[in-house]
């Protein structure tokens, strides 16, 4: 899936990367079902509607689906700290990780060629949002302890072996852009 | 006895004191690249490349890194940008690490 050459630095403080159809296709299959796991998430109408425009929801435990758990964290060991600040927070993380997925999304829906353009801003969405998909991956994938192989050694008619070569390319994709926007810091 | 007031002294200070720092940590994962890790910490602390890049390393050896110290406020908002990246990140008082 590594036709081509990822991310490159295009002048300065603009990034451009070119997906073949394919490529392109995954990408926004994956984005969408990012948009669509946080937006399970959304709370369900039984709440203060004040509280909604302030951002508060009604969620203070950590979701029950393992991926959505490893996008929206604890941000304390201790439960009770844990559940207030999730109730302050959680709603406003959720938005910020659409808006990165979205970005994404919307510029591989404005571009059917697969041209991509981003300056600082969308890069950071780009790699924010990639992330967020390798993170997703790596749950379904069972990814610690930088053990991988059970992946390796996966037979070829195993779904999972088709997921683990996406997640390895993400990866790539990511450390190119990476390698761009680094690459500007040093000079 | 005097030792003992002092502690608790000590105790209750630190119990009612604002100013007691908290510190944000970031704890390993498997799946964040390392150079993603250290792109985070200068995009989002300013830390110089060296800096985040010894941060990083702390992460990936030692399971975890403090990565900021200040109000629990402003850990708060550390930590929330760190999930905004996907970086597993939890704030505490200092003094309990």
């Amino acid at each position: 899936m590594s036709a081509t050459e990822g991310f490159n630095r295009h002048g300065a403080h603009s990034y451009v990367a070119q997906f073949d159809e394919t490529e392109r296709e995954v990408l926004l299959n994956l984005v969408e079902q990012i948009i669509e796991l946080l937006a399970e998430r959304v709370d369900h109408g039984h709440e203060d509607p004040l509280a909604a425009m302030v951002g508060i929801t009604s969620h203070d435990s950590p979701p029950e689906d393992e991926v959505l758990h490893r996008l929206l964290p604890n941000a304390y060991a201790d439960d009770i700290d844990a559940a207030e600040f999730r109730r302050y927070t959680e709603s406003t993380l959720r938005g910020k990780k659409q808006a990165h997925a979205m970005s994404i999304r919307m510029g591989l829906k404005s571009s059917p060629e697969g041209d991509i353009e981003v300056d600082h801003t969308g890069a950071n969405d780009w790699l924010g949002g990639l992330n967020d998909i390798r993170l997703a991956l790596g749950v379904r994938l069972k990814i610690e302890n930088n053990n991988y192989e059970h992946l390796e050694l996966l037979s070829p008619d195993d779904p999972l072996r088709g997921v683990y070569a996406v997640y390895t390319w993400l990866g790539w994709l990511q450390e190119t852009l990476l390698t761009a926007l680094m690459d500007e810091i040093s000079e | 006895m005097a030792k003992l007031a002092d502690a608790l002294e000590e105790q209750i200070q630190a119990i009612f004191s604002s100013d007691t720092p908290w510190v944000t940590i970031v704890w390993d994962d498997p799946v964040n690249l390392q150079s993603y890790v250290t792109y985070v910490f200068m995009e989002l602390f300013g830390y110089s490349k060296a800096k985040a890049t010894e941060l990083m390393l702390q992460v990936h050896n030692d399971g975890k890194a403090i990565v900021s110290t200040g109000s629990r406020e402003e850990m708060e908002h550390d930590v929330a940008r760190l999930h905004e990246y996907g970086l597993w990140a939890t704030l505490q008082r200092g003094d309990q690490i």
